[in-house]
């Protein structure tokens, strides 16, 4: 295990970020934190990071405990929202800023720097100050710079969160690639469960400051460990007492499969191919059901249509709990 | 580590070109981009700036050089002026390297620090700016002067000139660092650490580049109104000639006995003086925000 966290609490005056946890991070894999805001997930890249320490559990990187070593100890690479630049450095110089203060020879810096800067395609921007860089551009400087003194984990804090939707989508793209290449232990945090099925060769759930679930992007898609997780990595509904998602309703606009649920369509809104439905049933159920455009059509149905609901064959389904929802 | 394998994301291809600006249309007509409203505004800064700033140095440079090089050099030459020349410039350069180190340091203090009395003491800092030199003077010499109730009798001493002037101008240094380091991003200190840097690195290549343009706008500013003090130093000074006579004061006597030509000469060597340093301490700033 690369990184191993046992057991950690962290309290903000009355407010506990995080709440006994524990989570064990395999070596060079991509691993995403993903959780709503104020879940603790930052806290806790914080805390392996060095730059907070928790008020009890512990934190081993490497082998080595590192609960109690300073942050330029701990030989990790750390990536923020906002890039955090050295503004009066140039861009060699910001990457380069690890390695000098190590005081490795000037050769091997400038051999060093050079390779980084192609790795993320800024070679042509070396000299210029980061002021002069676009927000996309800002941050893969500042991955360089994490990367220059060769860290045994990469953390990044919400890396891509201050970028635009385009920028954004093609980092996510290009960090998957980086990584597939460079191999180096990475956490990342977000609160985007898209960017986290996409990117993740695993990914720990938190919320409140506890891990709900740990697992492959798949397993929390397919297998989610209770209504939170499932609720959070995608659309959820309910119908008679069980969770599942609107697409894994069979819509029938006759009887025809046992244990079909009647209802009524209350509302209809066709987004491109897809349409949505809310289905108000005879229990009183409000459920929302999404088909494909060709499928009502051939089902002809309008609001106000009489449907039958039955959960489709191989759906991801999970009891209803009563508290969330 | 094979970048090749890496295709570029399109946001990059696209930015590659913006090495290589794309060929502009050359429009024809003056290569003068102020619009008329632009144009009033320049005229009217450049209005200001000439009656209240060039007209008079270009006068006082005049009027230095009336009566040729050589009553120039007589002024200067005369052992009392240049006693007050070397003091005067002597002691503004001690205050103000003591306001850069503990200027700095007051507003480290009120920006990073939290204690009871923090906010009435941000109030009072500027106190000393906003009081009248002579009242200035006043405290000081009932502090310093004869029978001082701290048992510290300074006045008639060069002590007695730092003082007023270190009073005076402690504001500047606090006043022009304290914005900056307040925006100063915390993520960049925690980006630094983690990158190995001790405490010491962080101030010193991190911390100090990004404030050196404040502590020389301050440094600036704090020098120019020590070598121009008048008010809040008289009192307590005792302006004795070759021992706290001071460059303004030297200037005054000279108008007094009706020597404006005297007065003029002494008076563009300091404005060469401040002119000296301010340009120097642009330089040193330059290097300090260069060095990271």
């Amino acid at each position: 295990m690369s990184i191993d966290v046992k057991n950690v609490t962290k309290k903000f005056g009355d407010f506990v970020a995080l709440d006994d946890v524990s989570v064990s991070l395999p070596k060079g894999q991509l691993t995403a934190l993903l959780g709503p805001s104020g879940g603790g997930k930052s806290t806790l890249l914080r805390i392996i990071a060095g730059l907070d320490n928790a008020d009890s559990g512990s934190v081993n990187i490497e082998g080595t405990d590192a609960t109690r070593l300073p942050p330029q100890k701990r030989n990790v690479g750390f990536v923020f929202q906002h890039y955090a630049v050295f503004k009066h450095m140039t861009v060699a110089k910001n990457v380069a800023f690890g390695l000098e203060i190590r005081k490795r020879p000037k050769s091997e810096v400038e051999r060093r720097v050079k390779e980084l800067l192609e790795l993320v395609h800024l070679s042509q921007f070396a000299h210029r100050l980061p002021s002069q860089l676009s927000g996309g551009q800002r941050q893969r400087m500042a991955l360089a710079r994490a990367l220059a003194v060769e860290p045994s984990v990469l953390l990044l804090d919400e890396p891509f969160g201050a970028l635009d939707a385009k920028v954004r989508k093609e980092l996510r793209d290009w960090l998957r690639r980086l990584h597939d290449d460079v191999h180096v232990t990475t956490v990342f945090v977000t609160h985007d469960q898209e960017e986290a099925l996409e990117v993740a060769d695993e990914i720990v759930v938190i919320n409140n400051g506890r891990v709900e679930q740990v697992g492959s992007p798949d397993q929390l898609y397919d297998e989610p460990a209770n209504d939170f997780v499932m609720s959070f990595l995608g659309e959820v509904t309910h119908l008679s007492g069980i969770s599942l998602r609107p697409h894994d309703i069979e819509l029938e606009s006759a009887p025809r499969l046992a244990g079909g649920v009647e209802g009524t369509i209350s509302r209809m809104l066709r987004i491109g191919f897809e349409v949505r439905l809310t289905v108000l049933t005879v229990d009183g159920e409000e459920v929302s059901v999404v088909v494909s455009r060709t499928h009502a059509r051939s089902l002809g149905i309008a609001e106000g249509s009489t449907v039958w609901l039955t959960p489709a064959a191989g759906a991801t389904v999970i009891p209803r709990m009563a508290a969330v929802g | 580590m094979t970048s090749a394998l890496l295709g570029p994301p399109a946001d990059i291809a696209g930015e590659a070109s913006t090495g290589r600006p794309p060929r502009r249309r050359r429009t024809a007509g003056p290569r003068n981009t102020l619009t008329p409203g632009a144009g009033l505004g320049l005229g009217l800064a450049m209005l200001w700036f000439s009656l209240l700033v060039l007209i008079p140095l270009t006068a006082i440079i005049v009027t230095a050089g009336e009566g040729g090089w050589s009553s120039y050099v007589d002024v200067l030459a005369s052992d009392q002026t240049w006693a007050a020349v070397k003091l005067t410039v002597t002691q503004a350069l001690i205050v103000t390297v003591v306001n850069v180190v503990v200027g700095t340091t007051i507003a480290w203090v009120l920006v990073r620090d939290r204690f009871w009395g923090k906010s009435v003491l941000d109030v009072i800092i500027d106190v000393p700016f906003a009081l009248p030199t002579i009242v200035a003077g006043l405290v000081l010499l009932s502090l310093y002067g004869p029978q001082s109730p701290l048992g510290l009798e300074w006045a008639n001493t060069e002590r007695a000139v730092m003082l007023a002037l270190a009073f005076v101008t402690l504001p500047f240094i606090v006043r022009t660092v304290q914005p900056v380091l307040e925006e100063l991003d915390h993520d960049v200190e925690e980006a630094a650490a983690s990158l190995g840097a001790t405490r010491g690195t962080i101030v010193r290549r991190i911390i100090l580049p990004s404030l050196a343009p404040a502590i020389a706008a301050g440094a600036a500013l704090s020098f120019a109104r020590a070598i121009s003090e008048y008010g809040s130093l008289v009192l307590l000074s005792g302006n004795l000639p070759f021992r706290t006579e001071v460059v303004s004061v030297r200037v005054l006597s000279f108008i007094e006995n009706g020597n404006t030509q005297s007065a003029a000469a002494l008076a563009s060597v300091m404005l060469a003086v401040a002119l000296f340093v301010i340009v120097a301490l642009d330089i040193v700033q330059r290097r300090v925000a260069n060095r990271g």
